[in-house]
């Protein structure tokens, strides 16, 4: 090996985050960073570490993480829209029929879709095969909202699970908009709720899978759609 | 989905602030959560109730599309994973 191969460069460093030797979904923005804004990036995280050894003050991590993933992701991306249709809510939404959809990558224990025809495929194929999932079509998961919080499954190659499966709730809140139902403020909470994998072919979402899941909407006169992009 | 007589409110994290804006949807709640998490932290079940009516008020009391609410709850799951 020579000495070259041996050096690792902050260019590799930073963007071995996103999906390298150190995939981590927190932080694979590091890699749409310039190397001089990853340096200052873990230069002033260690200098405000220090700051907590002596405070005891830890509540800016969340702040720094989401201001740094903010930078990240910054920029409108590919979908630029001058106008959209806009439906105006006939009734109260504690009359109507609401469902949830959220490309949080849920699906049920025993309901698995199985992408590629792979079985029991694990979170951390789902990270190696990412280019894969953004190829391909979604599939949409049924939901029964009566499921049992232990019997949800989620796997998405696109960001950290780690929380939501602690809480389903973070973006597939089903148990939230239950209580939101029996307290009354919802007037009915349809029944099955809808995930996938928003990683996947976003031409493809739009122009084939998405015409359809409104066909079944109308079919089950829903009224309304909470959406959670993730 | 609005052109066939559905309404939607989509929740979304703020760290795609740019991208949400650019889609022009009809109605957009954004929290200032990180990327996974858009209505909060694992167990903070009051700040996703909270999101969750802000929404829903939303899609209730908008006249026009292109709508962005921006909500200032913070962020917090350390008062709540203690003593868990």
């Amino acid at each position: 090996m020579t000495d070259e191969q041996k050096t690792e460069s902050l260019e590799d460093f930073k963007n071995s985050f996103s999906y390298g030797p150190r995939s981590d979904l927190n932080f694979k923005f590091l890699k749409d960073f310039s190397t001089e804004d990853a340096g200052r990036f873990f230069q002033k995280l260690l200098w405000k570490l220090g700051d907590s050894l002596d405070d005891g003050d830890f509540d800016w991590i969340v702040e720094y993480i989401v201001e740094a993933q903010a930078r990240g992701y910054a920029g409108s991306g590919r979908f630029v829209y001058e106008d959209s249709p806009f439906m105006p809510l006939k009734k109260p939404v504690s009359q109507l029929r609401l469902a949830l959809i959220s490309s949080s990558g849920h699906f049920v224990e025993g309901d698995d879709p199985k992408p590629f025809g792979v079985e029991n495929m694990s979170q951390e194929e789902a990270e190696n095969r990412i280019t894969d999932f953004l190829r391909a079509e979604p599939q949409l998961s049924e939901i029964p909202i009566e499921t049992p919080e232990d019997k949800l499954r989620v796997r998405h190659g696109g960001y950290d699970v780690r929380g939501v499966r602690v809480d389903p709730n973070v973006n597939f809140p089903v148990t939230r908009l239950r209580e939101l139902q029996a307290d009354g403020k919802v007037g009915e909470f349809f029944p099955i709720a809808y995930s996938f994998v928003g990683a996947c072919s976003q031409i493809r979402l739009q122009k084939h899978t998405a015409p359809r899941w409104v066909s079944m909407f109308q079919t089950n006169k829903i009224d309304a759609v909470l959406l959670v992009p993730v | 989905m609005e052109e066939s007589g559905i309404a939607t409110v989509v929740i979304g994290s703020g760290i795609f602030h740019d991208r949400l804006a650019a889609m022009k949807l009809p109605r957009t709640v954004i929290t200032h959560f990180p990327m996974g998490r858009p209505l909060g932290a694992p167990g903070d079940f009051e700040t996703q109730r909270e999101v969750i009516l802000s929404a829903l008020d939303l899609l209730e009391n908008t006249n026009e599309g292109g709508i962005i609410r921006k909500i200032p709850a913070r962020y917090y799951h350390r008062k709540y994973h203690r003593g868990n």
